[in-house]
């Protein structure tokens, strides 16, 4: 079962898309969880994901901005999507019915 | 400062101690974030969180690993892969500093032990050497009466003993050995501070004349010749035809200081009715550990104290009063240390030499890899990655550098140690222990450190944008740091060579020195017999015509002769000698000459000169024949002036000895060595004297290269008596020579050094050189196109190596002229400032500087224009 920050974590891959490293994926958090985690906590969920085999890792090109390091590149694996439809489909089937303020989708 | 460049020191850490997984990525991330974020703190607070997530941990065989210290060593086997792909560099490298490092450790073998290492006894610093003054101020040796009343009066003492040489013959199974020895007083191994390892020490009792039979040996000669057997100690053995009781054996570690070479130690057992027991009878030393609590000024004043009132009671008796406490290790390594100390000296300039060479190579190597770190640098490897790498590349050539050394360290001390004179104390000591491991250890890093930094200098601090941007021009700071190296090898070369030039002039002068005497077409054997036989003094006059008898017979001798001592032969027997004319209030104030029993043909045979009177005849040593003398002239000189020394009368001894009447003046030699100036010398027959020598040097004349009747020399001698010993046969060439051997050592090795530095300076230079006009081939190329003759460029190139020689030269020539008094004690008849061998050093090193500079000037001449403009 997918913790809470791990779902969080994989959305942001998604929505980062083609260029999902560190950054993107940090950026994804802040923008829709008003949160500011530390980019080795998002780092540390990404390993655990990547274990799980939820997510895949490439490496990308390195460039100037990073002083010459090459990124870390994800993508959310065939499983990773599974996982993440299984997760979201118990979230919302327990706030059906629920009056937390929240529109039904 | 650049606003996007984050901290730097945190940077550092994130490179260092981040997990290698997820290091790039992080780091990176962390690097990009740090443009929009632009905040320190954040960048701390991120990088802090990093590490605690994913902290770096060893992991062996990977090779990303770098920051930690299975990082580092991996970095250190990357570099050991580098630096096999060129092989003739680190080859190089490690030669380089193998010898130097080698040479050190030999060096720095030796000398620890001797000179730095306290002596391995009870609390070393407390025993003394402790001599008599004489008129001169110079130390003198003690009789046994006064050694008897210091010893007896002294309170600061713990204890003393008295020593002198001895060399007895030991009998056994057979054969007939000639040992090295020393008599002391029975407490001389408590004063030293050792203890007989088996058996027991020499006793109080043992200590009087009519039982002073007892003797302790040596490890090695009790292993050796009595068969490491324990049931020796407490048996009888025959020395000198006398039983002798063996009460102990040494420790085999111990060696005997203020007698290199003992093998045995038999008890002095003097006491003062002994004839040669007396106050001027001086030929003890004496050695003292002061009390508990007792300070060296202390024991002098009370010391000098007694000497007063011994001179005041026996005013006869002393030249001077007074007594000398020098340290023990001081005074047994009075005469190695000047040379040991220059040595060690010369041996760190050497390293200093090899280690900025192989910098500046390393160096070199850097500014051909400019392209190389200009890439890495840019695409983000941190200063900490080149860093790593070029500590790591200098550490492995610094390592196989050590390697190498130790081999040459190895090599190198086992020809040092068949090279020192065995009167050199504490040579058993000598090895390659954990101290001088430990100097390896410590040098190799510091050399690898070093080596390392040098480029990583240039790396940091060289503008790599123009490597970049393809040009291959020279950063200023790597010209002027390549300049200052070869400066400072210039320089180290420069004081290497005065030091060398100064012992060769040494040398030289020493080997100008008329000895007194023809050392050409000479050979000498020493001889000794021994045991009952030879108790009776005609007993030994016959031995010694036979002796004679049977070197005549030898094919190529033209003439031979028995002396008591020989010139340059290590003895010293003399004799204060008092003319009838002119009688002296104190005895003691007599000139005190060299004194020689000889036959018959000694003086025509050793070639020194008659200048007045008359030669010794057979008839001199005739039964009832008058007492005659030969005196040297500047012992005649010192006597009687300008008057005429023949017909007058000479007395040495006892007073009822005989009266000499002097036949003759013969020219002065050089008794104790060819650099200690020209001593008095008085002859006498051996027929005439009041013992006879049972230890003798025969010397021969020969018609040809006497190095060839040696065997035959050695047959002769030993015709009369089968059992005689031998202890020297040599040419008296070769007696010469071993006299100066420790001076011709320092200058042997002082000479390799300077030879060394000389050629490690002129490869650096030329390494420089060749480096700078390959650098600058486009401008040669346009200097050409210009108009620029050849000659033009060539005094370009060579002012260029000129003028770093120039300034090198001049810093070490300063070096030399402060310096140069440190090896004063090692010089002879050139001053430290000898102004030839200055002139000399200067054009030796500015004619290795226009050798090492001729090569790249002819390549910057060869340049041709139209190729370098179009590469342009």
């Amino acid at each position: 079962m997918l913790g809470e920050f791990e779902q969080l974590v994989l959305m942001a891959v998604l929505r980062a898309g083609d260029d999902a490293y560190g950054i993107p994926v940090h950026a994804e958090l802040v923008r829709h969880t008003a949160r500011d985690p530390s980019l080795a906590s998002v780092y540390k969920a990404l390993e655990r994901l990547e274990h799980k085999g939820l997510l895949s890792v490439r490496t990308g090109p390195p460039t100037p901005e990073r002083g010459g390091r090459r990124k870390q590149l994800y993508r959310v694996t065939n499983a990773g999507q599974k996982e993440l439809r299984a997760a979201l489909g118990a979230i919302r089937r327990m706030a059906r019915g629920l009056d937390v303020g929240l529109e039904p989708s | 400062m650049n606003p996007s460049a984050p901290p730097r020191l945190a940077l550092r850490l994130a490179e260092t101690l981040i997990d290698e997984r997820v290091r790039e990525a992080v780091v990176g991330d962390l690097v990009e974030a740090y443009r929009t974020h632009q905040s320190p703190g954040w960048f701390w607070r991120e990088t802090v969180l990093a590490i605690a997530h994913f902290p770096a941990r060893p992991r062996l065989g990977h090779s990303q690993g770098d920051g930690t210290v299975i990082g580092f060593l991996d970095e250190l086997g990357r570099a050991a892969r580098t630096l096999r792909r060129a092989p003739g560099f680190a080859l190089l490298c490690a030669a380089t500093l193998g010898l130097g490092i080698g040479a050190a450790t030999a060096i720095f073998s030796v000398a620890d032990p001797v000179i730095i290492r306290p002596l391995p006894y009870d609390h070393p610093e407390r025993v003394y050497v402790v001599w008599e003054n004489d008129q001169n101020g110079e130390r003198d040796n003690l009789g046994f009466a006064t050694y008897s009343d210091v010893t007896a009066a002294a309170t600061h003492l713990a204890s003393a003993a008295a020593v002198t040489d001895w060399e007895p013959v030991l009998n056994r199974n057979g054969t007939a050995e000639q040992l090295e020895g020393s008599r002391v007083s029975w407490s001389y191994f408590r004063t030293i501070g050792v203890r007989p390892a088996l058996g027991g020490d020499f006793l109080p009792q043992d200590d009087a004349p009519p039982r002073n039979g007892v003797v302790i040996l040596s490890h090695v000669l009790w292993s050796s010749r009595f068969a490491g057997d324990s049931s020796a100690i407490g048996s009888f053995a025959d020395i000198g035809g006398r039983q002798m009781r063996i009460a102990g054996v040494m420790p085999a570690d111990y060696d005997d200081v203020l007698s290199p070479r003992a093998q045995i130690w038999r008890v002095l057992g003097y006491d003062q009715t002994l004839p040669y027991a007396c106050r001027s009878c001086r030929h003890l030393r004496m050695v003292a550990r002061l009390a508990p609590g007792s300070t060296l000024d202390a024991t002098g004043a009370e010391l000098n104290g007694i000497s007063a009132r011994l001179v005041r009671d026996n005013p006869k008796d002393y030249p001077a009063a007074g007594f000398q406490l020098v340290p023990l290790q001081r005074e047994a390594t009075r005469e190695v240390r000047p040379a040991l100390g220059a040595l060690l000296a010369g041996v760190a300039l050497l390293l200093v030499i090899a280690a900025v060479n192989v910098g500046g190579l390393q160096l070199a190597r850097a500014l051909q890899r400019d392209e190389e770190f200009a890439i890495r640098s840019a695409l983000g490897a941190g200063s900490g990655r080149l860093t790593r790498q070029l500590l790591a590349e200098g550490l492995v050539l610094a390592a196989a550098g050590g390697a190498v050394g130790l081999a040459v360290a190895k090599v190198g001390l086992i020809e040092l140690m068949s090279r020192l004179p065995a009167t050199v104390p504490r040579l058993a000591a000598v090895r390659l222990d954990w101290r001088a491991f430990t100097l390896v250890g410590v040098v190799t890093l510091a050399a690898g450190i070093l080596v390392g930094l040098v480029p990583l200098w240039h790396a940091r601090r060289g503008d790599l944008a123009p490597s970049l941007r393809g040009g291959r021009r020279l950063a200023g700071t790597s010209h002027r740091l390549r300049g200052a190296l070869v400066v400072s090898e210039v320089a180290v070369a420069v004081v290497l060579l005065a030091g060398a030039g100064l012992l060769a002039r040494s040398l030289f002068a020493v080997l100008s020195v008329n000895a007194g005497f023809d050392p050409a077409d000479a050979a000498t054997a020493a001889i000794q017999v021994s045991g009952p036989r030879y108790a009776d003094s005609a007993a030994v006059l016959v031995w010694h015509d036979r002796v004679l008898e049977a070197v005549r017979g030898v094919p190529g001798v033209v003439g031979a002769a028995i002396t008591s001592q020989l010139p340059l032969g290590g003895n010293r027997d003399a004799w204060g000698v008092q003319a009838a004319d002119k009688p002296l209030d104190n005895p003691e104030l007599a000139p005190s000459p060299d004194a020689y029993r000889v036959t018959t043909g000694f003086l025509r045979t050793m070639r020194i000169p008659i200048l007045d009177g008359r030669d010794f005849v057979d008839g001199d040593n005739a039964a009832q024949a008058a007492p005659v003398a030969i005196v040297s002239r500047t012992l005649a000189r010192r006597i009687w002036g300008d008057e005429r020394a023949i017909g007058k009368r000479v007395h040495m001894g006892e007073p009822d000895r005989p009266w000499f009447t002097v036949v003759g003046v013969a020219g002065d030699v050089h008794h104790r060595g060819l650099d200690v100036g020209e001593t008095m010398q008085i002859y006498v027959p051996t027929h005439r004297w009041f013992f006879t020598d049972n230890g003798v040097d025969v010397v021969v004349r020969t018609s040809g290269d006497p190095g060839r009747l040696l065997d035959a020399l050695q047959r002769a001698v030993l015709e009369p008596d089968r059992a005689t010993v031998i202890t020297r046969l040599a040419t008296l060439a070769e007696v010469r020579a071993s006299s100066i051997a420790q001076r011709t050592l320092a200058f042997t090795l002082f000479g390799v050094f300077a030879a060394i530095a000389l050629l490690l300076a002129a490869a650096g230079l030329f390494g420089a050189l060749a480096g700078a006009v390959a650098e600058r081939l486009r401008e040669f190329g346009l200097r050409s196109a210009l108009g620029a003759t050849p000659g033009d460029i060539v005094r370009l190139v060579l002012g260029q190596g000129l003028g770093l020689t120039a300034t090198g030269a001049a810093i070490g020539l300063v070096a030399v002229l402060a310096g140069a008094g440190a090896i004063r004690a090692l010089l002879f008849g050139v001053g430290t400032r000898d102004i030839v061998t200055l002139v000399g050093v200067t054009i030796v090193v500015a004619t290795a500087a226009a050798l090492a500079s001729v090569v790249p000037a002819w390549r910057a001449v060869r340049v041709d224009p139209i190729v370098t403009l179009r590469a342009e």
